[in-house]
C-alpha cells in the first residue's frame, strides 16, 4: 500500500473511532451495539498502522494488491453487520406487530364491555 | 418509616412465582415485572391477585427492570430492591439492607455473599473476581460480591437508572454510578441453591457476559460522561 493511502486510512479510522466514542460518551448508543463499531475502528487502525501483515496475507491468498485485501476485509465485516441488522429489524417488526395487535385487541374488548 | 419496593423480574416463571410471593408473607410491597412471558405467569398472577406489571413484549431483563424502576420512582418509593424470582434471594435480609442503607447513607447496597466467608474457587467466582478487580482499578472502590443480583437502590440512583440509557442492573452500571458519586455498601446475606448448582448461564453465554461487562467497565467507563447523582 502507498504511504498516502496508509495515512488516509489512519486519519479516517482514528476520526471514526473518536466519533463512535463521543456518541457513547453521551449515551446515544447502546453499549452492546457500540462494541461492534469500536472493534471495527480498532481493526481499521491496526490495518493502517501495520500494513505489512496484510501484504503477507494478500500474497498467501493470491490477492494481487494488498489494498484489495483491505476492501475484502471491510466488505466482509459490513456484510456481517448488515446481516445482523436485518435480523434485528425482523425481530423489531415482529415485536411491533405483536404490540399493535395487543392494543387493537384491548380496544375492541373495551368496546365490547361498554 | 421509609418505603421499599421489591422488584421481581419474571420471565416464564410460572413454576416459581407462587413460592416466591408466598415466601414474602405479605411483609413487603412488591411488583412482578413480567417480561412478556409466554407461559402461565400472567394467568397465575391474575388469579392470585398478585401485583404484576405486565410488559406486553419481551424487553430483556434490563428493559423489564427499568420499567419497574419507573413505577417505583413515580409511586414515590424511597428504596427499590432487585429480588430474583427463582428463590435465590431471601426476604429476611431486606429490612437489614434497608436499615443499613439508611444509617450509613448508602445510595446502593449490595447483598453480598462473601463478607464473612471466602469465595469458592470455581469458574463463576473467578469471573466475579475479575469484575471486582476491574471495578477496583477504575473506581478505587472494593466490591466483594460484584455479581450479586440482590441490589438495593435509593431514590437518587433510581431516578438515574429508570430514565437513562445503558443502565442495565449489572456490575458495569454500578461502576458507572460510583463514578457519578454513588456510595456503595455491602451487606452480608446468604443465598439459595441455584447459584452454585446448575445455572441458566451456559458456557458461551458466560463468556459473552464477561466480555461485555469487562469491555464496558474498562473502556466505556473511561469514556462515559460523568453526571453527579
Amino acid at each position: 500500500m502507498s504511504v498516502e493511502l496508509c495515512a488516509l486510512l489512519i486519519i479516517g479510522s482514528v476520526l471514526f473511532g473518536i466519533y463512535v466514542l463521543r456518541k457513547i460518551r453521551y449515551s446515544k448508543f447502546k453499549i452492546d451495539d457500540s462494541i461492534f463499531w469500536i472493534c471495527f475502528s480498532f481493526i481499521l487502525i491496526l490495518i493502517s498502522i501495520f500494513p505489512g501483515v496484510l501484504t503477507v496475507g494478500a500474497k498467501k491468498l493470491g490477492v494481487i494488491s494488498p489494498v484489495n485485501f483491505v476492501f475484502l476485509i471491510v466488505i466482509f465485516l459490513l456484510l456481517l453487520k448488515i446481516f445482523l441488522l436485518s435480523r434485528k429489524v425482523s425481530e423489531l417488526e415482529d415485536k411491533l406487530k405483536r404490540l399493535v395487535q395487543k392494543i387493537a385487541k384491548e380496544n375492541v374488548m373495551e368496546e365490547d364491555k361498554s | 418509616m421509609k418505603k421499599i419496593l421489591l422488584i421481581i423480574p419474571a420471565y416464564n416463571e410460572a413454576g416459581n412465582i407462587e413460592k416466591v410471593i408466598s415466601g414474602l408473607k405479605g411483609e413487603y410491597d412488591y411488583i412482578i415485572a413480567n417480561d412478556g412471558s409466554i407461559d402461565d405467569t400472567v394467568k397465575i398472577c391474575r388469579e392470585r391477585n398478585y401485583n404484576i406489571l405486565d410488559i406486553p413484549i419481551n424487553l430483556g431483563l434490563a428493559g423489564a427492570f427499568q420499567t419497574a424502576l419507573q413505577y417505583a420512582y413515580e409511586k414515590g418509593y424511597d428504596y427499590a430492591i432487585q429480588f430474583d424470582g427463582d428463590g435465590q434471594h431471601r426476604s429476611e435480609y431486606i429490612n437489614g439492607m434497608m436499615k443499613f442503607a439508611e444509617e450509613e447513607k448508602y445510595n446502593i447496597v449490595i447483598g453480598s455473599r462473601f463478607i464473612a466467608e471466602k469465595k469458592p474457587l470455581n469458574p463463576r467466582m473467578i469471573g466475579s473476581r475479575l469484575i471486582s478487580a476491574l471495578i477496583k482499578i477504575v473506581t478505587g472502590v472494593k466490591i466483594q460480591d460484584s455479581t450479586s443480583g440482590m441490589r438495593l437502590f435509593d431514590r437518587s440512583v433510581m431516578k438515574r437508572m429508570a430514565y437513562e440509557a445503558n443502565m442495565a442492573p449489572e456490575p458495569d452500571t454500578i461502576a458507572y454510578l460510583i463514578k457519578c458519586g454513588a456510595k456503595v455498601g455491602e451487606y452480608p446475606v446468604e443465598m439459595g441453591g441455584r447459584e452454585f448448582g446448575e445455572s441458566y448461564l451456559n458456557f458461551a453465554n458466560s463468556i459473552k457476559y464477561m466480555w461485555r461487562i469487562c469491555f464496558s467497565i474498562l473502556l466505556l467507563h473511561a469514556v462515559r460522561e460523568r453526571k453527579e447523582l
